[in-house]
Order: C-alpha cells, then sequence, then structure tokens
C-alpha cells in the first residue's frame, strides 16, 4: 500500500470503503492514551508561552474595559457615528461576534444529529468559543445604547409604568434570541463537560482540583444510569439548538430585512446571515484548532481530516455567501427601484468601494481555494484563510451597515462615517475578552470532549474486533 | 393661530376696564398692584426683580439688590392676567431697529424673562413673522460673554463711577462748546436719540455728529437724489407686482424691509386653484451670487456685482429706445455710453426682460442691490417712475435724516482726527475699529483719542477705548425706532437690565447734562410730538399695539431731477476681465454683530450650508483655473490687504467673481465667536465698499475643514422636489400627479389610527419656500435645542430639528436651486415607531409621532429607520455643555431640556398644542377653535410657505392651503407606505417663453 494512501485522504478506508478511517491516530488510539493527552494540557504546569498569551490577551481586555469606562461617562459622541449612520463598528461587531459564535452550535447541534462524527474533536472548543463570542457580542447591545444604566427596561420586567417592551421591534427579538442562545450554549456546553470534569476529578492531584472539578462534575460516576441520562440530554439539547443555529442569525439580521433602508431591506438576509455566520464561524475555529493542536500536541487527535471538513464547510458557505453577493446585486438591477440600484453601485465603486472589494476578495475569492485538495489540507493555508475570511466578514457586515445607512433616501443628509480611536479600541478590545477567556478554558477546561472522542473510537463499539482494526492501525503508524 | 389673545376668539376687549380706557386713578392704583408683592416672589420663580440676587452669588452686586424698582410701567399686549401666573406666557410689544428699518415684534415673557421672539402681526414691517437675526437676538441677551460693567482702560467700573465722569465730561465738555468732541453713531431711526443729539448740538455747539454703518444704505438714497434731486427712500410693496427684476439685491432676505417683502413675494404666488397660475408674478434676478433671492428666481442671470451697472443701464436704454420710456435726453445718452451686455444670454435678458416689463406697465418692481453705486439705484428709480410702478408697488418716503452713513463719512473723521479737530469721541454702540474700511485707517486714529464706547459687549472698539460703557440690550431699553415707511414704535423693556446697562439715549443725555432715565426720555419726545394730547392713553395704546398709528409716511410723489445722473452714469467704473471682490453681510454674524451668537454661527446658510465661519464663494469655472476645491485656501489680494480664506466652489457664483463675507475673524469676542472665520475687512476699502475690480486670487496654503451640515446637492435623480412651470400646469392640472412613482399596493399589517378629536397636520409650499432659514432658528428657540460647535459639525451631529434641504439642478455653473424644508413628517405608519425596542416614540391619539425622551435608552434604531433622517440624537451632554447662569433663563420652560443618550426630532410644537388645549378646557370648549395653534416655524416663516394645524377641521388654514393638493400636493418618500402627514405643494415657476433657459 502507498504512502499517500495510508493518509487517509479520504473518509472511507480505500481498502474496505465500508469502513471509515479512524479520526484517533497513532500513539493515541486509545482510550488511555486520549484521555492522557487531554487532562496533561490541564494538569501540567503553566507553560510560559501560554502565559505570555494571557498577559497579551489581558491587556487587551483592559483596553476594552477602559474603553466601555470611557464610552460610559463621556457619552456616546466619543465615537465616529452621526445624524445618519447612528449605528456603525458597534453594531458590526456585534454581528460579526454572534455570527463567529455559530460554527459551534453547528457542531454541537448539527453535525450531532446529522451523526458526524468528526465532530468530537472540535465540538468543545467550538461551543467554548461560541460562549466566548456570545460573551464578546454582548458588550455590544449593552453599551451601544445612550442610557446604559437603563438598559434593563428591553426586559419584560413588572415595573411601575405598566409599560412593556415594544414586541414588534427586531431589536426586542434580539434580545430574546440572544439570551436563549447564549443560555442553551452555556447549559449544552455545560452538560457535555460534566464527563470530563469527573474525568479531572479522579485524575486530581491537588485537594483544590479535586474539590473544584467534584464541584463541576455534579457527582458524575460513570453509572448507566448517569451516561444514559446524559445522553438524553444531550439529544436534547442538540435538538433545541439546531433551530437556534437558524433562528438567532434570522432574528439578527431581522434588525435589517425589517427596516425601510435600501441595502438592509432584502429578503435574502437570514439565509445569507446564516451562511456567513458558519462561515465566519468555521473559519475562526480552524484558525483557533491549527494553533491548539500545535500547542497541545493534538495532531492525533485532530487530524487533518478534521481540519479538512471544517475547510469543505467553509467551501461550501463561502459559495452560498459568494452567491447572495451575485443575487443581491442582480436583484436590485432587476427591481429597477432606483433606491436598490444606487445603494449596490454606492457598495461597490462609492467612498466604501475600498471595504467592498476587501469583503469580496477575503469572502469569494480566499474560500475557492479550498476546492484544491492539496491546499485545503495545507496547514499554513487553511490558517491564512481563516484569517481572511475573517477579515472579510468584518467588511461584509461593515458594508451592509455602513454603506446603507450613510446613503440613504435623501442626499441631503449623505454623510462619511469614520471611526474614531475608540471605536478601535473596543473592538480590538473585544478580541482581548475572547482570547482571555479561551486561553483560560484552554489552560482549565478540557480542549477536547473526550469521552465524546472515545466514543466515536472502533474499541467504543461493542462488536468491535480488535483483530481486523489492528491491521488498519499499523498501517496507520506514519 | 396660537393662543395669542390678540386672535383671542372669545372677542374680548384689549382693555380691562372702562376705567383702564380712562385712565382713572383708580386703574392706576391697580396697576401699581398688577404686580404685588406676592406674587412675583414665587419661591422658584425668578422675577425680574429679585433676578439679580440671584446671579448676585457670583457677583459682587450687593447694592443693586437693595435698589426699588422704578415706577416705570410696562403694559403687557395681552388680556388681562392679574398677576403674573408662573407658567403663563404674557407678550410684550416691543421692536427691533435693523437694517435700515424696524422689525416689530411680540415677545414671549415667562415670568418676567424675555424667552421667545414672535412678529408682531399688525406691524406692516414684521406682519407676524420675524428675520434670522429677531429670533437669535434673544439669546444675545443672555449672552454669557456680555459686557457686564464699565470699564475704565480694561479696569472695571461701578456705574455709579461711571456716571460720576460722564457727569464731569459732560461738564467740561460744556465749558468748551464742546469743541473737539464728536459723537459717532450707527445708521439709527430713533426719533429720541435723533432728538438727544440734537440736544447735545444745542449745548455743544462744537460738537459733530457722524454716522457710519458698515452695511450702508447711502448709495440708495443718494440714489434718490441723482433720480429725484431729494433725499428719499423707497418702500416696496411686492404684493402689487406682476414682474419683479432685482438687481444684485437680496430683497426677499436681506435688504429692506425683508421679511414685507417675502410676505408680498408669497402674495404674488398664491394658487387658490389651478386657473391662478396664469396670474403669477414672474422673478427676475441678476446677480453675482446665489442668494436665497436667486433661488426663488424664475429666471437667473449671473455676472459680476460690477457688470450690474452695464446690464441695468443696457435695460434702460432698451426700454427707452423700444418700449417708448421717456428719459432725459442727457441720461439717455449717457446710458448709451455707459451699457454693457456681456454675452447673448445677457443680450437675450435685455430684450426680453425689457418687454415684460414694457407689458406690465403699473406692475412691475425694479430694485437694485444696496451695493450697487448711485447711479445704478438712480436708473432703476427712473424706470419704476417710467414705468408706472411708483405709488403702486415702490412709495418714496422722506429719510429719516440727512446723515451720511456711508465709508466716507469715517474718512471724513478720520481725517478731522488726524487735524486734530476731533480730540474725544463718543461712540454709540457699532464696531468700528473691527468695521471701519481699510483706508480710514480708523483703528490707528482711534487709539489716539480719549474715546467713550458704548456697546452691549466688549469689542475691539471697546477694548481699544478709554472707556467702556455696557449697553442695556434692546430687550432691556426704553427707546423707539421708526420703521422704513415711517411707522414709529415704541421699544419697551422685557426685563431690568441684567447688568444694569444704560441705553445710549441715556449716555448721550448724561452728556448733554440732561436728567432723565430712558423712559422718561422717550415719552418727553413723544408727549412734545406726535402724542401730545390725551398723551397716557396714546402712549398705552403704542405699548400695547408695538407701533403708533398714523405716523406712517404719506408717499412722495416724486419727479425726475437728474441733472447730476448723465455724469454719475458716466463715472460708474465697469468690470474689467480680472477678478472681482463682492462682500456681503455673513449669515451668521451679519456685520459682526452677532458673531458670539451660537444659534447664528451653527445656522447652516441658506445656500451652500456652511456654519461656523465663513468661505470665498468662487465659481466652479474659476475653481478649476484656480485649481482649487472646496475647504482649500485661496489668498486674495486688494490694493495692500491681503487675506487667506477657505474656498466654498459654488455652483451659481459668476466666474471670477469672488464673494466674501464680511463679519467674521472676530478678535475679541467670547467663546463661541473666538476663532471663528475670517476677517476679510482689511480687503474693503471705502472705493470698493460693495465690491471691487482689480482683486489677485491665487490658490494659497493651506486647508481648512468646512464644517457644512449638507455636502451633496444634487437630487440624484430622486423626485424629491416637484416642479413645474405654470405653463405645463395650465395645460394639464394632473402634471404634477403624474409625477407620482409606480409603486405595488401599499399595504399595511397595522390597522389605521381614527381620529375623532383633532388631526394635526402641515402643509409646505414649495413655490413660497425661499429657504430662508428662520424657521430653523425658531424651531432651535422654542425647543431648547443645544449648539453643538463646529468640531460636532464636521462629524454631523448638528441637532436643528428642521433643517432646508438645498439642492440644485441644472448645470452646475447656473443651476436652478431649490429649498426644501425637511422636517418629522409624523407619518402615519412611521417606521421609527415600529423599532424601538422600548417603545420610546410612539403614536399620539392626535396622530403625533411622540417622542418620550425619559423612556428612550439611545439603541438609534429609529433613527437608522428614518428615511427621511430628521431624527437627532444627544451624543454628548450638549445641552449640559452650553448651559450658563444667563443661557437658562432663555429656555423654554414648555420644553424638556435633553440629556445625554437620548434622541429628539420635531414634536409639532406638542407644547403649544397642549397649551391650546388646556386653554380650550378651561373655557369649557370641546376643540381647541381653529387656528390657535401654529408652530414655531409656521410662525417665524416670512412667506407663509409652512403652514400647521387641524387637518379635521375644515376651516383651519392648513385645510384651506392644501385644497390643491390633489394638483399639486404631494408627500416624500410615499411609495414607502410611511404615510407622512406633512404634504407638499410642489414648486411652480413662471417661465418667460422668450427666455430659453431658467
Amino acid at each position: 500500500m502507498s504512502a499517500a494512501s495510508a493518509q487517509y485522504a479520504i473518509d472511507i478506508d480505500e481498502r474496505d470503503p465500508s469502513k471509515r478511517a479512524p479520526l484517533v491516530l497513532g500513539q493515541d488510539a486509545s482510550f488511555p492514551a486520549v484521555t492522557d493527552r487531554v487532562a496533561k494540557i490541564v494538569e501540567e504546569k503553566t507553560p510560559r508561552t501560554w502565559l505570555l498569551f494571557l498577559a497579551l490577551a489581558v491587556s487587551l481586555a483592559l483596553v476594552l474595559a477602559g474603553s466601555l469606562a470611557k464610552l460610559v461617562w463621556d457619552g456616546l459622541g466619543l465615537w465616529g457615528l452621526n445624524n445618519g449612520v447612528f449605528w456603525a463598528w458597534d453594531i458590526t461587531g456585534f454581528v460579526f461576534w454572534i455570527g463567529i459564535g455559530h460554527a459551534g452550535t453547528l457542531i454541537s447541534a448539527i453535525l450531532f444529529l446529522l451523526r458526524q462524527k468528526w465532530r468530537t474533536s472540535i465540538n468543545r472548543a467550538a461551543e467554548a468559543m461560541t460562549i466566548f463570542a456570545v460573551l464578546a457580542a454582548l458588550i455590544y447591545p449593552t453599551f451601544h445604547v445612550g442610557r446604559v444604566w437603563l438598559l434593563y427596561w428591553v426586559f419584560p420586567l413588572p415595573n411601575q409604568m405598566s409599560m412593556w417592551p415594544n414586541f414588534k421591534s427586531p431589536l426586542l427579538w434580539d434580545v430574546f434570541a440572544v439570551s436563549t442562545y447564549a443560555t442553551v450554549s452555556v447549559l449544552f456546553w455545560f452538560v457535555g463537560l460534566v464527563p470530563d470534569f469527573a474525568t479531572l476529578r479522579d485524575r486530581a492531584k491537588t485537594k483544590t482540583r479535586a474539590i473544584v472539578y467534584g464541584i463541576l462534575s455534579l457527582g458524575w460516576r460513570g453509572s448507566h444510569r448517569h451516561w444514559l441520562t446524559y445522553e438524553k440530554a444531550y439529544l436534547i439539547f442538540a435538538g433545541l439548538s439546531t433551530p437556534l443555529v437558524l433562528s438567532v442569525h434570522t432574528i439578527v439580521s431581522f434588525d435589517f430585512a425589517t427596516s425601510i433602508i435600501p441595502g438592509w431591506h432584502t429578503t435574502i438576509f437570514p439565509p445569507y446571515f446564516v451562511a456567513g455566520a458558519v462561515f465566519s464561524g468555521f473559519a475562526m475555529v480552524v484558525t483557533l484548532m491549527v494553533i491548539c493542536r500545535k500547542a497541545f500536541g493534538l495532531e492525533n487527535l485532530l487530524t487533518i481530516r478534521h481540519l479538512e471538513n471544517m475547510n469543505k464547510i467553509i467551501l461550501a458557505t463561502g459559495s452560498m455567501v459568494g452567491y447572495a453577493y451575485g443575487m443581491e446585486f442582480f436583484i436590485a438591477w432587476y427591481s429597477g427601484n432606483e433606491y436598490e440600484r444606487f445603494a449596490f453601485i454606492n457598495r461597490a465603486f462609492g467612498p466604501y468601494a475600498w471595504a467592498y472589494w476587501s469583503m469580496i476578495s477575503c469572502n469569494v475569492l480566499a474560500p475557492q481555494l479550498f476546492w484544491f485538495k492539496k491546499l485545503r489540507r495545507s496547514i499554513p493555508v487553511m490558517f491564512a484563510v481563516g484569517i481572511f475570511v475573517n477579515i472579510g466578514m468584518w467588511f461584509e457586515r461593515f458594508v451592509i451597515i455602513v454603506t446603507s445607512l450613510h446613503r440613504d433616501y435623501l442626499p441631503s443628509s449623505w454623510s462619511y462615517f469614520r471611526p474614531s480611536i475608540w471605536d478601535i479600541s473596543l473592538f480590538v478590545g473585544t478580541f482581548g475578552l475572547f482570547f482571555t477567556l479561551f486561553l483560560l478554558f484552554v489552560r482549565f477546561f478540557p480542549v477536547i470532549a473526550i469521552a465524546e472522542v472515545k466514543g466515536v473510537m472502533p474499541e467504543a463499539d461493542p462488536h468491535h474486533h480488535p483483530e481486523a482494526d489492528h491491521a488498519a492501525t499499523e498501517a496507520a503508524h506514519a | 393661530m396660537r393662543r395669542l389673545p390678540i386672535l383671542g376668539s372669545s372677542g374680548k376687549q384689549y382693555w380691562r376696564s372702562l376705567g383702564e380706557l380712562q385712565g382713572s386713578a383708580e386703574f392706576e392704583a391697580s396697576l401699581a398692584n398688577e404686580f404685588p408683592e406676592g406674587a412675583t416672589e414665587a419661591p422658584s420663580g425668578v422675577s425680574r426683580r429679585n433676578f439679580l440676587s440671584i446671579l448676585g452669588a457670583s457677583a459682587a452686586l450687593a447694592t443693586l439688590a437693595g435698589c426699588r424698582r422704578p415706577e416705570e410701567k410696562i403694559l403687557p399686549y395681552a388680556k388681562a392676567p392679574e398677576e403674573v401666573i408662573p407658567g403663563n406666557a404674557l407678550y410684550f410689544a416691543t421692536a427691533l431697529p435693523f437694517a435700515g428699518t424696524a422689525l416689530g415684534l411680540l415677545v414671549e415673557s415667562h415670568e418676567g424673562r424675555p424667552t421667545k421672539i414672535e412678529g408682531n402681526p399688525r406691524h406692516p414691517d414684521s406682519l407676524g413673522a420675524t428675520n434670522l437675526y429677531a429670533q437669535a437676538t434673544v439669546l444675545d441677551l443672555y449672552d454669557p460673554d456680555r459686557s457686564q460693567h464699565p470699564l475704565e482702560r480694561g479696569e472695571k467700573r461701578t456705574w455709579a463711577e461711571a456716571s460720576t465722569f460722564l457727569a464731569s465730561f459732560g461738564q467740561g465738555l460744556r465749558t468748551s462748546g464742546g469743541k473737539g468732541f464728536a459723537v459717532l453713531t450707527g445708521a439709527h431711526r430713533s426719533p429720541t436719540l435723533a432728538k438727544q443729539l440734537a440736544k447735545l448740538q444745542e449745548v455743544l455747539p462744537q460738537a459733530k455728529v457722524y454716522a457710519y454703518e458698515p452695511l450702508s444704505r447711502q448709495n440708495v438714497r443718494e440714489g434718490a437724489k441723482l433720480a429725484f434731486g431729494k433725499l428719499l427712500e423707497p418702500v416696496r410693496d411686492v404684493a402689487k407686482a406682476r414682474v419683479i427684476a432685482a438687481f444684485d439685491s437680496d430683497f426677499l432676505a436681506l435688504e429692506g424691509s425683508a421679511i414685507k417683502h417675502a410676505r408680498g413675494f408669497a402674495e404674488t404666488r398664491k394658487l387658490d386653484q389651478v386657473q391662478d397660475a396664469k396670474n403669477l408674478s414672474r422673478l427676475y434676478v441678476v446677480e453675482s451670487s446665489m442668494t436665497v433671492t436667486g433661488g426663488a428666481a424664475d429666471h437667473r442671470l449671473r455676472m459680476k456685482s460690477g457688470e450690474v451697472a452695464g446690464f441695468v443701464f443696457a435695460l434702460a436704454h432698451e426700454l427707452a429706445q423700444s418700449h417708448g420710456i421717456t428719459l432725459d435726453g442727457d441720461v439717455l445718452a449717457s446710458l448709451g455710453a455707459a451699457k454693457t451686455t456681456n454675452g447673448d444670454k445677457a443680450a437675450a435678458w435685455v430684450k426680453a426682460l425689457a418687454k415684460d416689463l414694457a407689458a406690465n406697465k403699473g406692475q412691475s418692481l425694479l430694485l437694485a442691490g444696496e451695493r450697487q453705486p448711485a447711479s445704478v439705484h438712480a436708473v432703476v428709480n427712473l424706470l419704476n417712475l417710467a414705468l408706472g410702478n411708483v405709488g403702486a408697488t415702490v412709495k418714496f418716503v422722506p429719510a429719516f435724516d440727512e446723515a451720511s452713513d456711508g465709508p466716507e463719512s469715517l474718512l471724513a473723521l478720520t481725517k478731522a482726527i488726524d487735524a486734530k479737530d476731533v480730540e474725544t469721541l463718543l461712540v454709540l454702540g457699532g464696531n468700528p475699529v473691527f468695521d471701519a474700511p481699510a483706508d480710514a485707517e480708523f483703528a490707528r486714529a482711534f487709539g489716539s483719542l480719549m474715546t467713550i464706547h458704548v456697546g452691549t459687549h466688549v469689542n475691539e472698539t471697546a477694548a481699544v477705548a478709554t472707556w467702556h460703557l455696557n449697553q442695556a440690550h434692546y430687550l432691556e431699553s426704553w427707546g423707539d425706532v421708526v420703521a422704513e415707511d415711517g411707522t414709529a414704535s415704541i421699544i419697551q423693556p422685557l426685563i431690568a437690565p441684567l447688568y444694569g446697562g444704560k441705553s445710549d439715549i441715556e449716555v448721550v443725555a448724561a452728556v448733554a447734562g440732561i436728567q432723565g432715565s430712558g423712559y422718561e426720555l422717550v415719552r418727553a419726545t413723544w408727549k412734545a410730538g406726535l402724542l401730545d394730547v390725551d398723551f397716557e392713553r396714546k402712549w398705552r395704546r403704542a405699548l400695547h399695539d408695538g407701533f403708533i398709528d398714523g405716523t406712517a409716511h404719506r408717499d412722495v410723489l416724486p419727479e425726475a431731477s437728474t441733472a447730476d445722473l448723465g455724469a454719475a452714469i458716466k463715472a460708474t467704473k465697469a468690470a474689467d476681465d480680472g477678478f472681482e471682490v463682492t462682500f456681503a453681510p455673513d449669515v451668521h454674524a451679519y456685520d459682526g454683530r452677532f458673531a458670539n451668537n451660537g444659534w447664528l454661527q451653527e445656522l447652516p446658510d441658506p445656500i451652500y450650508k456652511l456654519t461656523w465661519g465663513n468661505a470665498a464663494l468662487i465659481s466652479p469655472a474659476t475653481a478649476r483655473e484656480l485649481n482649487v476645491t472646496d475647504g482649500e485656501h485661496v489668498t486674495v489680494d486688494v490694493g495692500s490687504g491681503r487675506v487667506s480664506l477657505p474656498v466654498i466652489v459654488a455652483p451659481g457664483q459668476a466666474d471670477r467673481s469672488v464673494a466674501l463675507a464680511i463679519g467674521q475673524g472676530r478678535r475679541q469676542v467670547g467663546r463661541v465667536g473666538k476663532d471663528i472665520g475670517v476677517d476679510v475687512f482689511p480687503l474693503r476699502t471705502s472705493a470698493g465698499f460693495g465690491f471691487v475690480s482689480g482683486a489677485t486670487v491665487s490658490k494659497g496654503p493651506g486647508t481648512t475643514n468646512l464644517p457644512r451640515t449638507q455636502e451633496h446637492f444634487q437630487m440624484e435623480g430622486r423626485q424629491l422636489v416637484r416642479e413645474t412651470t405654470s405653463e405645463e400646469l395650465l395645460a394639464d392640472a394632473q402634471v404634477i400627479r403624474k409625477m407620482d412613482p409606480i409603486s405595488p399596493p401599499l399595504l399595511s399589517l397595522w390597522h389605521d389610527w381614527e381620529y375623532k378629536g383633532h388631526r394635526w397636520g402641515m402643509a409646505v409650499d414649495l413655490s413660497t419656500c425661499i429657504g430662508c432659514a428662520v424657521c430653523v432658528v425658531a424651531c432651535q428657540a422654542e425647543n431648547n435645542i443645544p449648539v453643538v460647535g463646529p468640531d460636532q459639525v464636521l462629524l454631523s451631529r448638528e441637532m436643528h430639528w428642521l433643517r432646508i434641504d438645498r439642492y440644485f439642478e441644472g448645470t452646475q455653473d447656473d443651476p436652478v436651486s431649490v429649498s426644501q424644508p425637511m422636517t418629522c413628517q409624523h407619518c402615519e405608519n412611521a417606521p421609527c415607531e415600529q423599532v424601538c425596542p422600548v417603545a420610546a416614540t410612539t403614536h399620539g391619539p392626535e396622530g403625533l409621532n411622540d417622542m418620550v425622551y425619559n423612556r428612550c435608552i439611545g439603541t438609534k434604531y429609529c433613527g437608522n429607520n428614518c428615511p427621511y433622517k430628521v431624527r437627532r440624537f444627544n451624543y454628548f451632554n450638549f445641552s449640559k455643555r452650553e448651559i450658563t447662569e444667563q443661557r437658562k433663563m432663555q429656555y423654554n420652560p414648555d420644553v424638556t431640556v435633553r440629556t445625554r443618550g437620548v434622541m429628539e426630532k420635531c414634536s409639532f410644537c406638542v407644547q403649544r398644542i397642549n397649551e391650546a388645549k388646556i386653554a380650550a378646557k378651561r373655557e369649557g370648549l370641546d376643540r381647541v377653535p381653529t387656528d390657535n395653534v401654529v408652530s414655531a416655524c409656521a410662525q417665524a416663516c416670512p412667506t407663509g410657505a409652512i403652514t400647521f394645524g387641524d387637518l379635521n377641521d375644515p376651516n383651519s388654514t392648513v385645510v384651506k392651503k392644501l385644497s390643491l393638493q390633489n394638483e399639486l400636493g404631494y408627500r416624500l418618500l410615499d411609495f414607502l407606505n410611511v404615510r407622512p402627514r406633512i404634504t407638499y405643494l410642489a414648486k411652480i415657476r413662471n417661465l418667460n417663453p422668450e427666455l430659453e433657459s431658467a
């Protein structure tokens, strides 16, 4: 057998098509090895590099705190907004981060229902990424309001004014959608973590760890009943989260789609935004996983095959997004509506053309590289593409929001928006928050779902015959 | 009409009782009780009397707290309240001397503080409306940078010390007969001041009186002299004109009694039915810069200001040659020699305009701009006379006095100073050190004298004067003023002088050794004059009405007397091929006096929307020639004067004519005007006072970011302002209707609102909106809208609820300009209402879109979803940033002052609606009577372009105005199904078929 085919370039074992290629490779292809590999990250001494990155992330998070404090103190005038462009970097950032979060939910929920076993190596980290992304996102709706101290009025809490919030408003639907999303994501992620916390508890060397992980594992014993309950709960969560993947970003897109501004008022937004969210989310997951697997030696658990599958999803959703761009232009022309036509011509050739074409090159052109197998299995290429896609997706939201607002119906109110230093610092700061949380997660929580990975290894199958697969496993030693 | 008692529906008498009419003793006593101690000393109110004790905490005004209020009775205009009721406004009539006339005003006063200025509907020069400057003067009253005490060489003095000085100064003068003493005034029109000055000259026979006004109307008077041999002033009745020709004259906004002109112009564009389009007037405008008048023109011809004379002469010549107008032979010959028409368009104009004028004898009107030389005015006067317009569209009245207030006045004064004929100078108001013609070298001469400056601010003149006496603002003083047609008004104070200032008449009287306060002096003038019989009653009547009946001049019927005119025509300098520089008042600062007024500085100029400063207006072709674009600087040299300032590329500007605005670049000015704009007075000499040729203009170093509220002036092919010509309208009454866009059926998810009671709405007539922008300032004054400053305007964060959108159509060089007031449309199906998450903007039961400030958390989605972009967000605590103790006093107490983080927008003056409803309820009515509510913008508008009222009331003005809405009316962006409540009436131009382009 050639060395090339031994790479298991495709999911199916070339020699025996009825067998899927192994998801865990090499030395780590046994239960204890998997546990060791993942738990070691949590249990070893704090790596210097990690500390360095954490320091960097925390300093950026402090930039976030400072930007928010100054914003609340002085007022929204610190940003570059004006009396035409009322949203810019703030809502761009909001949609950007929420979009990134969608990958985790899709991996956890939809891929679970579709029985894609390869999801198990990435779902833990991806779900964590979702939660942190949602936290970063929530900063924006909270602080972009003029009077943050009264934000609680958006919640339907009983009050002395006998006032409900306005249920016709898409922003209010956002409140419900995103809070549901955050709640379900956290619960799903936590429930999934319980067996792994138990593993860490059982391996704990210090009293503190034993207690902390003990509390977190909620008394998990690994009994059949526990597993049964666990599987049921997981399935229910997956079922709940699946519609959320579609609905949350649909609701977010309604912020724009239900308005009357040309460039916003379009029915393509729900599928377009959902596709875009999955697109940017997966790009972020790829970027993060490429780093994590190298840093923590997880190449055998998080194989090229996993990454390649993700890249295929990136290609698919990226093409959907590209198609949507083309469709928007076509419909704008086909509609004959002068305002709609102008909105798109302005995007491509107006003062923000530089943003538009950045978006196109990053979102449409970059992922097309993944048609080529060599490129979609290449670490440097996929890392670069992941970053470009995220940049492109940020620009997409920026283009949608700002180009539609800065030149709408009445030319007398046209203006040009420029960000101020506080717009930029706040956005940079959200990355600080995100990476701080992610780094902490990586250090203290099992970054890969140990129990789930074991569940998809051949050893987990009650009908597993070690000899038959031994050859396959041998060949995988490379 | 707002519940001003003048239109009180209950038909109440203006007089409280017969006793009042008869001036009985009981009534006098009751007057004294009118403001009893208890009523005004409300704990939270700030009455006139105890205002000073509140302010006294920050200033050593202990002496004044003990002052007794002098027994001066001012009378409210209104029906009688027994006492001042906090929360109820009173209205007092007064007048503002301005631009060669007087604006009759009704000033709204809350608890003894004037807060808002409206026009006096019965005064001939105001007719209920105001202009930008009248609206803004109420803010000047509360300017924290106002001069608060006398200064001697910069040292603070008390008025006691100043009075002592004045007394001894006057004494000293009297011993020498006033030798070496001169007085410099502005172009005042005050009978009392004239009387005081006359008395002064009696007591001081050697004293001289000079007058100077940087925006002098001397050429108008000299023009009358050249044409009629007498010093006369024109008074126009635009309503009677069918053909109007304005030569470099912005008569609808700035020249003469502009408000009256605008009102009259609106009369000539009224359409009650489509057939009325046959009788519309036609306005021809020849000018160098696009002005408000030029924007309203049916036909506009741009040319240098220096070429206007040649054009007018050509027109006169044509009228004489081809249309039988009789002109003196010498004059005709001179016209033939001096006439010029540059280009085919001008030649076509001369022919067509002459024909139109000749066909409309007795109902045409020609006007020349105040900065045009006297010969042009004279020729225009002769043409008006020959065309039979005199007595109909224009009348001539005797000039107020013989004072010459042009630049030669200051040249003469400087000469006298240099010859040591003048050693002491009393300057009554004005700022001659700043605005004197450059060749007068007045500042140098001024510095060598002993000078006393009386003024409301420590300006450039006060800063170098020996003594500065802080003047009482006109809202704090007694005085009088005569309008251009002779109508006299008493100026009565609304509040005691905030800083103990004195008026100019009091200072002159003090120097002359005459005893008496301003009150007594004014009364004395009138008692000895017109009101001598039955004085008290007539005096109270004058205060009540805001004008004195019977003082309007009977017009003079002049005859041509043109002995000197021929020579003057021949001597008129013609423009050359080089660069010309024209001088006009800056919209914001006027002649400099308003440079510290935040409302005016932030007001976008009506044409190019520049705020906070001035710029050189250059035509697109000339900008290409000089290779400059918006914001880049040019260096302009006139004679030895040089100035560098930013450019605005101005569609409609004449080629090689640079329009400069005077009054900015003030050096000695308060916190608002500091470092704003560029001073162009160094370029203005007496020979080139209105405009000058032979200038050098080059691209200079530097760029300025110009704070403009509108950057795009094209409609981009969108049907925003709909217009047509009268011809097209008469041919097809549905021509505007046919411009409706094709849209799908407009369905709504929601039920329609039902309005059983009132349904407030607005009509905006684009034919009569001239874009003068007084509505913008009126709205700002009424609704406590903050001023944000130039750096925020650069970020597009100005807070004006109402804006005037201006669009240029046609070519860049010769555009047609349209203006469109834009404010919250109070949509039936409002996009903003749907998207606010906390329901802070909701639909009111009478059709208003209500903005609930205290519920708003500031998500700004409503602002995004508004297609008209009329919502304004408080990005910073703008209100807090501009608040001073004084500023607070102007705030309208009926309107919330908004904090940071809250969205705001036009409320259709809901406070006025509620006030009217409360009043109606109090009287037991179930509806507010017809036309009892008027919004601030509608009230201020001189042309009546904005009409506001109850759409459910068939008798209301707004419903009558909308009678043609099926033919002429349209709603903006109605295809969005937002169903706005403001209906625009299309603009109708009346084109002359012989002139191919507009």
